[in-house]
């Protein structure tokens, strides 16, 4: 891709959060819902004290006052203080979002992992009973419940089996410095592997359970697109040259098939790194899905607002690196 | 993966991937489930908002923060109120209290604690802008103190701008941080690091997912109507989180925590019928009312309220839907409660009566309504619908987002066209005042039946600053009569806090306040 056009995606980011900023803010903002009166739950209060939690929360400015001042501090990089956790809001995220990338990477390499030779081998042995399995087994796949599924997990190999822990990151004996905030990563950059196979083994149930889904989707997704590269003059001419059918598969035709399975990948990947509340909460995982649902239901506008940017962002910069990988998949596409 | 038993290579492999899969799950078995001698895990449904005690308003926050910092007093696990790091305290006159402290008491980090420690959170929690600019959002919690005056080392004295009888019963509520420790890391750092008088120090908050602490050799003891007096025994204790409830069960049943809160009645059975944990139970202290809008037709006619009251069979609800786990209610206060009327007559259930009652009041055949509510109260309030039907009350369920709810009935023009609220306000004072004056006094701000009494009000006003318990008593209980005969609700039940507990957990009940308060805990 050109650097031209590089810089041209980043401006078109620009009205893109914009428009995001404004939506979010207007949705959050005209829902009903008092968080001044959700904070102060069931106790007695005086309209005085209620008055000072509200300006404490800069709630007594009319709208369009706050909506100037958000984005004022928006494009300084601030987003206020969370008005539940009293600490700025790109410190609370911060803190969670770590486990959500890590999470979400690890489903994604599992998916792939599963998904791709799966949906190869699918494509090359079409109509046999080895493809109609595939397709039972995406269907299956893409109806479970991640909430049922990971319920399931957790009673079989936690509860009964013992073999995975039910919730966490890493157990409670391991001090790991944070460098990147993975500890997947971090563990082994401290060489402690006691410690990264504790993490492991905490992220191995939920990661699971979000990548069999994921997984299904990409099955199918790169079956159709596999069956469709094979059917292509180039691929019947590198057969007719003699190569071997594993070679002209897996070095000729995979990669052009595998465009719309990055495509996808890059938008499961997204609305998984925009958490997956489900699966963070079965699993006690500390990630950012949890954290903003329960920022919405509290009605923590500074968090709800910072988090969905950071949605828009990850969304915005997701495909922009799918189109990246696209010229380089297929050099015939132009960017 | 079937094809590939075809070849004798693809056995092999996956004779390797059966192999790697079991070798992991070994290893991943053999490693960190061991449960540590001396360490109690409780499976909490909640983080913590913060760490710092002057700086929110949240249940869940306050159980956490308790287990490292102690109050200037507490409740015993009968919910008396009793001194903690008070030695004493003493009513001097209308509006001033004295606060005597313990001698020789050292925070966590050293800084001996002293009344100047006591003045510099009351300022903290009470005074405007306090907070780095911002007001706590606990000052309400302390009512009319106002000010606070150190005497000498060990005595401070707390001004109230207005007599408040109930200040005994709210500063349970409030734990006390190093001023010296405050003052050197500043308001903000607060939130996350801690320094005060308490059986736990601070390990480390990973947040969202545990608050670990390790036992504080140093610490005097607690409160000694409390016995065992002493530092605590487990050397570390763990609030590890777990939101969702089945993974709460989950990790009980697994072993990987020793106690869990909010056990559904669902799951009692499960965590009876395990080898490991049982089920213990106390009465809460939200009491489950269905608000009536008594500006609107046909309730406000006392006839059909009362209609309503005889129609719900609450002991079968509490039979069939809450396993048992809840006390039938005849008004509003909890039978744990300072005050309670254990004299007020029970609104029993008799469909044929209630039918009588709304022909009386002009509506032979029956009255419709509809019962808001939340998510988490729909099974219940559905419940209490079905029962209205026999007596031919036609009633259905809206549910609602909570954060919707409230706001709408708490304003007498937005509830104006809505009928019933099925709702729980609770008291975790147990004192009427914590709950009667929001929920029955003229507009009160959780008063959604728009209940509107003068004798009530006066009785509720003049007990607020009534310093004699016992005529204290004997208004709160002659308001209950006037609010039980006025039936400005329906009149639900007290569930029971349940809790799932490790057998190998000994020293601990659960306490109807809903804390956990882990220091006289140990393990096997």
């Amino acid at each position: 891709m050109r650097f031209g056009k590089v810089v041209e995606r980043f401006i078109g980011l620009i009205p893109v959060l914009l428009g995001v900023s404004v939506i979010v803010f207007l949705m959050i903002t005209l829902t009903p819902g008092d968080p001044v009166q959700i904070m102060l739950g069931d106790a007695r209060s005086s309209p005085e004290q209620e008055a000072a939690l509200r300006r404490d929360m800069g709630l007594d400015r009319p709208i369009h006052e706050r909506f100037i001042l958000f984005i004022a501090n928006a494009l300084r990089g601030e987003f206020g203080l969370s008005f539940f956790h009293r600490r700025p809001v790109i410190e609370v995220i911060g803190e969670r979002l770590p486990a959500t990338i890590e999470l979400t990477l690890v489903a994604l390499i599992l998916a792939l992992a599963i998904a791709i030779p799966l949906g190869v081998i699918a494509a090359v042995k079409r109509n046999s009973w080895l493809d109609r399995l595939s397709t039972v087994g995406s269907l299956f796949g893409v109806s479970l419940p991640g909430f049922w599924f990971g319920i399931l997990l957790i009673l079989l190999f936690s509860v009964k089996l013992g073999w995975f822990p039910v919730s966490g990151r890493i157990g409670f004996s391991a001090e790991v410095r944070a460098v990147t905030g993975l500890l997947l990563i971090d563990t082994l950059l401290a060489g402690r592997l006691d410690s990264f196979w504790q993490a492991l083994r905490h992220i191995s149930l939920p990661a699971l359970t979000l990548a069999l889904p994921m997984a299904a989707v990409l099955t199918r997704v790169t079956r159709s697109s596999m069956i469709e590269v094979l059917r292509t003059d180039y691929v019947l001419f590198a057969e007719a040259k003699g190569l071997r059918k594993a070679r002209v598969i897996g070095l000729h035709a995979l990669k052009n098939a595998l465009i719309p399975t990055v495509t996808v990948a890059a938008l499961e990947t997204g609305s998984l790194l925009g958490g997956n509340m489900i699966v963070e909460t079965v699993f006690g995982w500390p990630g950012l899905g949890r954290l903003v649902v329960e920022a919405i239901f509290s009605r923590n506008y500074p968090l709800v607002q910072a988090a969905v940017l950071l949605y828009a962002v990850t969304y915005v910069l997701l495909n922009f690196f799918a189109d990246i990988l696209y010229t380089w998949l297929n050099p015939k596409v132009r960017l | 993966m079937v094809a590939i038993h075809k070849t004798p290579k693809s056995g092999a492999m996956r004779h390797q991937i059966v192999l790697a899969v079991g070798a992991f799950a070994i290893l991943a078995g053999a490693m960190g489930l061991a449960h540590a001698a001396g360490e109690i895990r409780v499976g909490f449904s909640q983080d913590a908002q913060t760490l710092d005690p002057g700086n929110h308003r949240n249940r869940e926050t306050e159980t956490i923060i308790r287990n490292l910092c102690d109050g200037i007093l507490t409740r015993d696990p009968a919910m008396k109120v009793v001194p903690e790091l008070a030695e004493s305290i003493r009513q001097i006159d209308a509006t001033t209290w004295e606060i005597k402290i313990r001698d020789g008491l050292k925070s966590h980090a050293g800084h001996p604690f002293t009344a100047s420690d006591i003045k510099f959170n009351l300022d903290r929690l009470t005074k405007e802008n306090a907070l780095g600019g911002k007001t706590s959002p606990r000052q309400s919690l302390l009512g009319p103190l106002a000010d606070s005056e150190v005497i000498d080392a060990r005595t401070v004295r707390l001004k109230l701008s207005a007599p408040w009888a109930i200040l005994p019963a709210m500063l349970p509520f409030q734990e006390m941080i190093s001023e010296a420790h405050a003052k050197k890391v500043g308001d903000a750092a607060l939130a996350t690091s801690v320094d005060c008088v308490g059986p736990y120090k601070l390990v480390e908050w990973r947040r969202g997912d545990s608050v670990i602490m390790a036992r504080d050799p140093g610490y005097y003891g607690g409160a000694t109507a409390i016995p065992p007096v002493g530092p605590a025994k487990p050397d570390r204790v763990i609030f590890k989180i777990i939101p969702e409830n089945s993974s709460r069960v989950a990790a009980l049943l697994a072993g990987e925590v020793d106690i869990i809160n909010e056990l559904p009645p669902s799951a009692i059975k499960q965590v009876e019928a395990s080898d490991r944990a049982q089920v213990m139970a106390v009465n809460g202290t939200r009491t489950f009312f269905v608000a009536l809008n008594l500006a609107k037709k046909p309730f406000d006619d006392l006839r059909v309220r009362k209609a309503l009251n005889h129609a719900v069979d609450r002991n079968l609800i509490i039979e069939r839907i809450l396993a048992g786990k809840a006390t039938a209610l005849n008004g509003v206060m909890s039978p744990d409660a300072f005050a309670f009327n254990d004299q007020l007559p029970a609104y029993a259930y008799d469909p044929a009566l209630a039918r009588k009652l709304l022909a009386e009041a002009g509506y032979p055949n029956g009255i419709e309504l509809t019962i808001d509510t939340i998510g988490a109260f729909k099974s219940t309030a559905e419940a209490v619908a079905a029962l209205l039907a026999r007596s031919n009350i036609r009633a259905k369920v809206q549910v609602w987002e909570g954060a919707v709810l409230s706001p709408m009935w708490a304003s007498a023009e937005k509830r104006a066209e809505r009928d019933a609220y099925f709702n729980s306000w609770g008291n975790g004072a147990l004192d009427p005042s914590d709950i009667m004056v929001p929920t029955l006094r003229t507009k009160g701000r959780g008063n959604f039946a728009g209940f509107s009494n003068a004798r009530v009000d006066t009785l509720l006003d003049a007990a607020e600053t009534e310093a004699d318990q016992a005529k204290r008593a004997a208004m709160y209980k002659e308001a209950q009569a006037i609010v039980n005969a006025e039936a400005p609700w329906i009149f639900l039940w007290l569930p029971q806090d349940l809790y799932g507990v490790s057998k190998r957990l000994k020293g601990w009940r659960p306490s109807a306040d809903a804390r956990i308060n882990l220091h006289d805990a140990s393990v096997d």
